[in-house]
C-alpha cells in the first residue's frame, strides 16, 4: 500500500480504529520517541488557473511526531492539535517501513476503514447532489402569454 | 522625529483587563465553548481563518471568543500565533480539479458537465430575520439531522471537471504550456513586498486580505473606477487534499496525506483580448482562491486579479495601493496605533501651533501699523 493511501486511511480514519492498531503495536514491540507531539505549521501551496504558475495560499496547522520501532523511523503528521493521532500515525509508519507483521496483518482492517471513508464522502456527496439545479432562462416567457 | 516611549499604567492596565472580563462574562447564562464558534459561525470562523493566513478552525474559534466577535482582532490574534510556531514543511501543489465539491455554480453557463449545485448558501433565500432561532430546539435539530443526513450509499461523483478547463479545450481562453518550468513562488511571510511584484507574491497578498477591503476595491472596479466587471466562469466550494513529501524518503512524490482544506475557488470570466502568442482572440481569466466558505472575497480577489493586468489611473488597477491596503493586521494594527499615548508627538504640534499663532499675531501687529489704523 503507498504512503499516501496509508496515511490517508489513518488521517481520515476514527481515532478508535486508529488506536486499535497502535495498541496492537504497543503491546508487542519497544517503541521510541524521537521526536514529541509538537505543533508546527505547513505551507499551502496552489496553482492558478491563469498562469498554472504555484503561489502560497496559507499555512495550516499541524501536529507531527517521529518514532523507531525495530530500528526503522517513523514519521507522523495531521492537521489540527491532535497528538495521539500523530503518534499513531508515526508508529504504524515505522512499522511499515520495517515491514513488520502487523503490516500485513491489518491489511483488511485498514481496506475496510477506507471503505467508511469512501462512504462517508460519498454520502456528503450526495447531499450536495440534492441541490442540483437546472436554471431556465425565460427568453420567449412574455411571448407565451400572447 | 523619532518615538518616545512611555512608561507606567501597569495596575490599570491590568484592571482593564479585569473589566473587559467582567464586561465579556457578567450577564452570561450559558458560557461560549469555542466548538460552539467552530461549528455555529463557520463562515466567520473561516473568514478569520483566510484572512489569517493559518487554517485551523479550532484556533479561529478561541481567537474569535477572546476577541468577542472582532474579526480584525482574532485575525491579529492567529497572525500572531501562528508567528511562534516553526514551518517544517511545505506541500504538494494542492489539486482543485480533485477537490471533493460540495457547491459548484456558473453564472456564465446554465448547463456545465457534472450539473451546478447550489450546496450550502444563502444566495436564494429571503432576508427575512427568523425570529425562531431565539427558540431554536435541540432535539429537533438532531432529528432533522439524522433524517437529512440519511442517504442511500451510492457511488456518484465527487469531483468536477473545472469549467475553466473546458473553455481552454475550446481555445476560448489561453492554453498553459504545462512543460514550463515551475517558478518558486514569493513567500510575503518571509520577504518584504516590493513592486511590481510577482504573480505568486499578489495572489499570496490577495489570498490574505481583508475581505471587506478586497470587496471595496473590487467594487469600485465595476462600479466605473476601473474596467472589470466580469461573469463568474465557475464558483466552486470544496475539501482538498493536502500532502507533503515524505521527510524520510528522498522521492519528492512520495507524498503523506495530511489532511482536507475547505476551499473557495472562483474563475471570472472577463472581456477578449487578442493573444500575443498566437493572434487568437480570448477571453481573460481572474483568479480567486480563500481558505474556507468566502465566496464574496474569492470573486472579489479574482476581480482584483484581473484588474491589476491592466494599465490605468483607477485604484483598483494600482498594484501598490491595492496591495498595501487590504491587509488586515497592517490596516488595523496602523489606525489602532493612533489611540496609543503620542504625547511628545502631539507636544510638538502644538509648540508649532503656538510660534505660528505668535509670528501671526506679531505679524498683524505689524500690518496694522502698515496700515495705520
Amino acid at each position: 500500500m503507498k504512503r499516501k493511501r496509508l496515511t490517508r486511511i489513518l488521517v481520515e480514519g476514527t481515532d478508535e480504529f486508529v488506536e486499535s492498531l497502535v495498541e496492537e503495536a504497543v503491546s508487542e514491540y519497544d517503541i521510541t520517541i524521537d521526536k514529541d507531539p509538537e505543533k508546527s505549521l505547513v505551507m499551502l501551496k496552489n496553482s492558478d488557473s491563469v498562469s498554472n504558475q504555484p503561489f502560497y495560499s496559507g499555512e495550516v496547522l499541524v501536529t507531527e511526531c517521529s518514532v523507531t520501532v525495530e530500528g526503522s523511523s517513523g514519521f507522523g503528521v495531521v492537521m489540527g492539535e491532535r497528538p495521539d493521532k500523530a503518534f499513531a500515525i508515526a508508529v504504524i509508519d515505522a512499522i511499515f517501513n520495517a515491514d513488520l507483521p502487523p503490516a500485513d496483518r491489518w491489511k483488511t482492517r485498514l481496506l475496510e476503514e477506507e471503505e467508511k471513508i469512501d462512504q462517508k464522502h460519498y454520502k456528503e456527496a450526495a447531499m450536495a447532489a440534492r441541490t442540483k439545479v437546472n436554471f431556465d432562462t425565460m427568453e420567449g416567457y412574455d411571448d407565451q402569454d400572447d | 522625529m523619532g518615538y518616545v516611549a512611555v512608561t507606567g499604567g501597569q495596575e490599570a492596565i491590568e484592571q482593564a483587563d479585569n473589566l473587559s472580563l467582567f464586561y465579556r462574562t457578567r450577564n452570561v447564562s450559558t458560557l461560549l465553548n469555542p466548538e460552539m464558534i467552530e461549528n455555529q459561525m463557520r463562515l466567520l470562523v473561516d473568514r478569520v481563518m483566510g484572512e489569517g493566513g493559518l487554517y485551523a478552525p479550532e484556533y479561529a474559534a478561541i481567537a474569535l471568543k477572546q476577541a468577542e466577535g472582532d474579526p480584525l482582532e482574532a485575525v491579529f490574534l492567529m497572525r500572531a500565533y501562528r508567528s511562534t510556531l516553526t514551518r517544517n514543511y511545505y506541500s504538494h501543489t494542492i489539486d482543485t480539479g480533485d477537490m471533493r465539491v460540495i457547491r459548484r455554480i456558473s453564472a456564465s453557463f446554465k448547463d456545465i458537465p457534472g450539473g451546478q449545485m447550489l450546496g450550502p448558501t444563502n444566495d436564494y433565500t429571503h432576508r427575512l430575520l427568523q425570529f425562531s432561532l431565539r427558540e431554536e430546539n435541540e432535539r429537533e435539530l438532531q432529528n432533522f439531522v439524522e433524517d437529512y443526513g440519511f442517504t442511500e450509499y451510492v457511488e456518484g461523483e465527487i469531483t468536477f471537471p473545472k469549467v475553466a478547463d473546458l473553455l481552454r479545450e475550446q481555445g476560448l481562453i489561453a492554453n498553459h504550456d504545462n512543460h514550463e518550468e515551475k517558478e518558486e513562488p514569493f513567500d510575503l511571510t518571509r520577504n518584504k513586498l516590493t513592486y511590481p511584484s510577482t504573480r505568486s507574491a499578489r495572489l499570496q497578498a490577495l489570498a490574505r486580505g481583508e475581505t471587506g477591503a478586497l470587496t471595496s476595491f473590487a467594487y469600485s472596479s465595476m462600479r466605473g473606477f476601473g474596467v472589470v466587471h466580469p461573469t463568474v466562469g465557475e464558483l466552486r466550494v470544496g475539501y482538498a487534499a493536502v500532502t507533503i513529501p515524505y521527510p524520510f524518503s528522498e522521492d519528492e512524490e512520495d507524498g503523506m496525506y495530511i489532511g482536507e482544506v475547505l476551499l473557495t475557488e472562483v474563475e471570472t470570466i472577463n472581456s477578449f483580448s487578442q493573444n500575443d502568442d498566437n493572434n487568437d482572440v480570448q477571453f481573460s481569466v481572474g483568479y480567486g482562491l480563500t481558505m474556507g466558505q468566502n465566496e464574496v472575497k474569492g470573486i472579489a480577489m479574482s476581480i482584483l486579479d484581473r484588474s491589476l493586468e491592466t494599465s490605468g489611473e483607477a485604484p483598483a488597477q494600482d498594484e501598490e495601493f491595492v496591495l498595501s491596503h487590504i491587509d488586515s493586521v497592517e490596516s488595523y494594527g496602523f489606525v489602532s496605533h493612533l489611540k496609543l499615548p503620542h504625547y511628545i508627538t502631539f507636544q510638538s504640534k502644538l509648540d508649532r501651533i503656538r510660534q505660528a499663532q505668535d509670528h501671526k499675531s506679531s505679524n498683524e501687529g505689524e500690518e496694522d501699523y502698515a496700515g495705520t489704523k
